[in-house]
Formats: structure tokens, sequence, C-alpha cells
């Protein structure tokens, strides 16, 4: 039996967190979170990637041979990602300037391929596509996070925008990916005792 | 569901042709425009260059580049020049590709005709660390070498060993000292063969 709408959207946005209670797609939260609006598009490009990609494993899942899969998975997300490289080139040149080579960088991340692998391979193509889209969305709600405190603890900005209006000393280390370690830990420390609390381990 | 080996292979065969195609299609059919968006990036980079203004729609900067700016050969050097109405330059914008920290920085150096200062810095791209590395692209790194003077064997340095005219940017150390290098590299080989010849 497939999941329900409902389902779907909890679990990937909430319960089962990609970056919170899976610990994936961890090398890019560290890499562009020093900034919400290199966040947002980043969240965005991987939860179009991820969406379009699941739907496509899902359609292709019965013919797909076993031995093979992961190299088709891995052909058919680069496809999407170069897709979405050319058309951030195209048509937002800022923004892929901005982005550099995170954009190539979202083929390597593993939500997508989890998402193939634990999903799209065993499940009907539209509620495979729904999973990876609220995977995507869970994944870009944590990096605007954490994007929110490392850019106005270290630039004084939030988008961009200059909110240091008592002009405190911003703090250089925010900048940098071990803030976004520090970080993290925090969050997955709090949102850990909210999804299991007093238990050390989810078993 | 057991698959043969004849099948596997001819399904990667084509699961890989119909991807290729795909992306060949798109890379075709956008090519023009990301070209057109390449040019126009650098033409407004060599405008900034030459603090030329670079405001307006995508035909008035191509038509003020061509106006203003000039593809020329200067004692060797193949550069930009931004020649006054009589014909006699003003400046010149010249091309730098150097090592950055992660890949290779590109970009142009905007110097005075006579060769005494320098008029802006702009690079057309580089994949520095965005957020760190990459905030070289940031105004207020690159404005602090607009006016910079140099003379015959000027080293630029960050701090007080540069007098205090440049400053590096915090957390980005790998980087603000290859921009450094790459720089004083080319005032070292390029801009002095400009300024020999200019002598002679």
């Amino acid at each position: 039996m497939t999941e329900k709408f409902k389902e779907v959207v909890s679990r990937n946005v909430w319960k089962d967190n990609q970056v919170l209670r899976q610990i994936l797609g961890i090398c890019s939260t560290l890499a562009v979170t020093n900034l919400m609006l290199n966040s947002l598009v980043m969240g965005l490009g991987l939860t179009f990637v991820t969406a379009f990609s699941s739907l496509t494993i899902s359609l292709l899942r019965n013919v797909i041979p076993r031995r093979v899969r992961m190299i088709v998975q891995t052909l058919i997300i680069s496809a999407y990602v170069i897709l979405v490289d050319i058309f951030l080139k195209a048509n937002l040149t800022d923004i892929s300037k901005a982005l550099g080579p995170y954009v190539g960088l979202i083929i390597t991340n593993c939500i997508i391929m989890g998402r193939a692998e634990a999903y799209a391979q065993k499940n009907p193509p539209l509620v495979s596509m729904l999973d990876g889209f609220f995977a995507g969305i869970g994944y870009t709600i944590v990096l605007l996070i954490i994007a929110l405190f490392r850019e106005f603890l270290g630039f004084g900005t939030i988008f961009g925008f200059d909110v240091n209006f008592i002009g405190f000393e911003t703090w250089t280390i925010m900048v940098m990916p071990p803030a976004a370690f520090f970080l993290i830990g925090v969050l997955i420390w709090i949102t850990s005792n909210v999804f299991a609390p007093g238990k050390g381990k989810k078993s | 569901m057991k698959k043969g080996r004849i099948y596997t292979i001819i399904f990667m065969l084509v699961i890989s042709a119909v991807f290729t195609l795909l992306l060949a299609g798109a890379n075709s059919y956008y090519l023009p425009k990301i070209r057109e968006n390449e040019q126009l990036a650098e033409k407004t980079a060599i405008l900034y260059v030459f603090d030329i203004d670079q405001s307006g729609s995508a035909s008035e900067v191509l038509a003020r580049f061509d106006e203003n700016v000039k593809e020329t050969t200067v004692s060797g050097v193949d550069l930009y020049a931004y020649t006054s109405s009589d014909g006699a330059p003003i400046a010149y914008a010249v091309p730098f590709s150097g090592a950055g920290l992660w890949g290779t920085i590109n970009g142009y150096m905007g110097v005075s005709a006579d060769l005494d200062k320098i008029t802006g810095l702009v690079f057309t791209s580089h994949s520095e660390t965005p957020g760190l590395g990459g905030r070289i692209d940031e105004l207020s790194y690159r404005e602090q070498f607009k006016n910079l003077k140099i003379t015959a064997g000027t080293k630029l340095a960050y701090g007080e060993d540069g007098g205090g005219q440049i400053d590096a940017i915090t957390g980005a150390t790998s980087t603000s000292n290859a921009v450094l290098r790459i720089l004083n590299q080319l005032l070292d080989d390029t801009i002095s063969q400009m300024e020999e010849a200019n002598n002679d």
C-alpha cells in the first residue's frame, strides 16, 4: 500500500528528516550554510533533482537490472544535476556564479541516492516524486535554520540585508565550516530529545 | 526478476544514449544564451575596471563597451584599451590568470595608460569557497585596489607591509595570498614589459 500524502510530508520534513535524523547530506550542509541565499538555492536545486530523479527511477524500477541499479541511479541523478547547472548558467547567472562548484556537487549528495535506493526503487512514481520533493524541502528547512544563525552572527545580515542594528562584532568562526559542525550538533541534540525523549538511541 | 547479461548491457547502452541525447539537446539549446551571458559578464567586468558606468540593459552595456573599449595589443600584450574619442589610450585592462586555492582565478586588472596606478580589479571566474575565498568578488575587497599607486618594482602586500592600503579577507588567507601572488606576478612580468616598451 502506498503512503498517504500527509505521511510523506511529515516523515520527510520532520520525523525522518534527512539531515537531523538520518544524518545525510552533511557535507553540503557544512559548506553552503554561511549565506541564506546560497542555502536556499542549493536546497531548491536539490529538491528539484531529488524529486525528478526519484520519479524517473521509480518509472524505470521494473526494467532496471538489479546488479547495475546504482550505476543507473547515478547516471539519472547526474543528468538532472547537469540540467540544473545549464539552466542556472543560462537564466540565473548571478546565482550560478555564487554557488560555483556546489551545483555539480549536488550529484554526490547522499540524500538523492538514499531516496532512490530506499524509496523510489520499490514505490510507484507519483509518491516517489513527492517523497523526493519533501525530502528536499526538509533538507532546505534545516539548511535555512543553520544559515540564519551563521549569516546573522557571521556577517550581521539576513539574506544580504544588514540587520546588525546594535553593531556587535561579527563572529568570523560562524563563516567558516567548523561553525556548521557546532550548529548541526546542537540542532541534532535538541531535536533528538523531541524525537525520542529520554532515549540515548532510537531502537 | 532475474535478467541476463545481454539485457543488462543493452539496457545500459540505451539509457546512456537517451540521457546523453537529452543533455546534449539541452546544452545546444541553451549554449547561445550561456555564451551571451558570459560575454556580457566579461564586458561588464572590463567596463568596471575602467570605471565606466555598467548600468542599464544588456544592449546598452554592449553599446557602451563598443564605443569606449577596443581589443588591441600593446608591446606584445593582448589587452583591452579604453580610448578617448581622439584615439589616445586612457587605461588598459590586462587579463590575468593564475592558481587560486582550489582552481584557476581569471580576471582583469585595469591600469592607467601611463602605468602608474591600478584603475580597478575584477575576477571573471574562480572556484574559491563561497562565503570565504569567494568574497574576493565583493566590492569591499576589490575596491581596495582601486587607485593604488604602482611604480617599477612595486610589490603589493597586505596590512602594514603594504602601507596599510589593502587588507586580506579574514578566514581566507590562502585565497587572499593567491590573489596577491597572481597580481604581483602580473606586475612583474606583463606590466614591467609594457613599461620597458613605453620607455624605449
